[in-house]
C-alpha cells in the first residue's frame, strides 16, 4: 500500500510547478488589490455607503431624502427616481418634467419629488458622485439648475475615465455658485449617506430602471408618454 | 492532485474575499468593475454575519482550506484523514454560506455583486473538489 502511494505520488505534478502557479497567482492578485488602493484618487464619496440602521422601513424612510420642488401640502405626490448618467432621466427632464411642471406643481396640485437611483456599472459609474454634486449644488439654493445642466450636458461627463470632480465643479461655477463651498462638498463624503438611502429606499419599492416615476403611490408604466402621465395626476387628483 | 487545485482555489477566494473586505473597511473607495452592485450589496445589513464582515469570513474560511490543503499535498499527508476531513467540512460551510449569501442577494437586496458571485464560483468548485475527500475518509487504515 505504501509503495502504491510513494508510485502515485511519483506520477503526481510536480510540487516546484503548483508552487510557481500558486506564485502567479498570488503575484497578480496582490498586485491587482496594491493598484487598486494606489489609484484611489480623491477622497470624494463615489459609491453607495454602508448604511445602519435601515432594517425596517420606517427607518429607510427617515434617512431617505427626495429633493421635493412644489406645495408640502399639494394632494398627489409625484416621486422620480432618476440617474443624471441615463439617457432615459434626461428625456423625462427634458421632455415631461418641465410640463408636468407648469400644469401641476405651480398650481399646487402636485408635490414634485426626485430621489437619487445611481445605476453604477458600465457607462453609469459616475452616476452617485453626480448625484452627490447636485445634492452639494442645492446647499447654495440650486438643485433644480444643477440638475438641468448635469442632463443638458450628459453627452460630456458620465464618459469621463476618472471621476469628473473637475467638470463637476465647473459646471457649478457656470450657474455662479460658490466653487470653494463646492468643491469642499463634492470632495467629502457629505450626501453619500442620502443618496445611498435613496437608492435602496428605491430598490425596496420595485425600482429596477430609471427613470421610475409613482404618481400617488403607484408606478406609471410609460413615464416618456406626459399624456399618460397627466392622466395618471388627474386621477390621483380626483381620488385625493 | 485535487489539493492542489483546492489550494489554487483557495488562494483565489482570499484574494476576491480580502479585496472585499478593503473595500469594507473603507481602504478602497470604488470597486473595480463593479457592473454588478457591490456597494449596494455591501452597504445592507447582510454585509455582516454575527458582528463579523463576510469578506472576513471569507478570508478566514478561505485561508483555512488553503492552509490545510497545501499540508495535506505534502508527502506522507494523502491518507490523512483529519486533513481529508477539515477539508471536507470547511468546502462544504462555504458552499452553503455562498449558497445562503446568493439568496440573500437575490430575494432580499435584490441585487448582485460580481466579486460575491466570483467568490460563490471558488466555493463551488472547492466543495466539488473536496468530494475526493470523501474516498480518504472511507479509505482502510494503511498499516504498512
Amino acid at each position: 500500500m505504501a509503495q502504491k502511494n510513494r508510485a502515485q505520488a511519483s506520477r503526481g505534478p510536480d510540487l516546484k510547478v503548483f508552487y510557481g502557479v500558486l506564485a502567479v497567482v498570488a503575484i497578480a492578485g496582490i498586485g491587482w488589490i496594491a493598484y487598486s488602493v494606489a489609484n484611489q484618487g480623491s477622497a470624494a464619496a463615489v459609491a453607495p455607503i454602508e448604511l445602519t440602521g435601515i432594517q425596517d422601513v420606517d427607518s429607510l424612510l427617515a434617512q431617505a431624502r427626495g429633493v421635493i420642488d412644489g406645495d408640502a401640502e399639494a394632494p398627489v405626490q409625484v416621486m422620480v427616481f432618476s440617474d443624471f448618467t441615463c439617457p432615459g432621466c434626461r428625456s423625462f427632464a427634458g421632455l415631461v418634467e418641465p410640463q408636468l411642471k407648469q400644469d401641476f406643481v405651480t398650481t399646487g396640485n402636485v408635490r414634485f419629488i426626485y430621489y437619487d437611483f445611481p445605476l453604477g456599472g458600465t457607462g453609469h459609474r459616475h452616476g452617485f458622485i453626480a448625484a452627490r454634486a447636485a445634492r452639494c449644488a442645492g446647499d447654495q439654493d440650486s438643485f433644480w439648475e444643477y440638475h438641468d445642466v448635469l442632463f443638458g450636458r450628459q453627452g460630456e461627463w458620465p464618459f469621463a475615465p476618472d471621476v469628473p470632480l473637475d467638470e463637476l465643479t465647473d459646471y457649478a461655477a457656470m450657474l455662479n455658485l460658490d466653487r470653494a463651498e463646492f468643491g469642499s462638498c463634492l470632495r467629502s463624503d457629505k450626501y453619500a449617506d442620502i443618496v445611498t438611502a435613496n437608492r435602496i429606499l428605491g430598490q425596496r419599492l420595485g425600482v429596477g430602471s430609471t427613470p421610475t416615476v409613482f404618481i400617488g403611490g403607484r408606478s406609471v408604466p410609460n413615464p416618456f408618454d406626459y399624456d399618460a402621465v397627466k392622466a395618471a395626476i388627474e386621477a390621483a387628483l380626483g381620488g385625493a | 492532485m485535487t489539493r492542489m487545485g483546492m489550494a489554487v482555489a483557495a488562494l483565489a477566494g482570499i484574494l476576491i474575499s480580502g479585496y472585499m473586505l478593503l473595500y469594507k473597511l473603507g481602504v478602497i473607495s470604488t470597486l473595480v468593475c463593479g457592473t454588478g452592485s457591490c456597494e449596494l450589496v455591501q452597504a445592507s445589513p447582510w454585509s455582516d454575519f454575527l458582528g463579523v464582515p463576510v469578506p472576513l469570513w471569507g478570508v478566514a474560511g478561505y485561508g483555512l482550506i488553503f492552509v490545510t490543503s497545501l499540508i495535506g499535498i505534502q508527502p506522507g499527508r494523502a491518507g490523512d484523514k483529519r486533513i481529508a476531513l477539515v477539508l471536507l467540512v470547511a468546502a462544504t460551510f462555504a458552499f452553503a454560506f455562498s449558497a445562503w449569501l446568493s439568496w440573500i442577494e437575490e430575494y432580499r437586496i435584490q441585487a448582485w455583486c460580481r466579486w460575491c458571485i466570483a467568490s460563490a464560483i471558488v466555493a463551488t468548485l472547492l466543495f466539488g473538489l473536496s468530494l475526493a475527500e470523501v474516498r480518504v475518509l472511507r479509505r482502510e487504515p494503511d498499516n504498512a
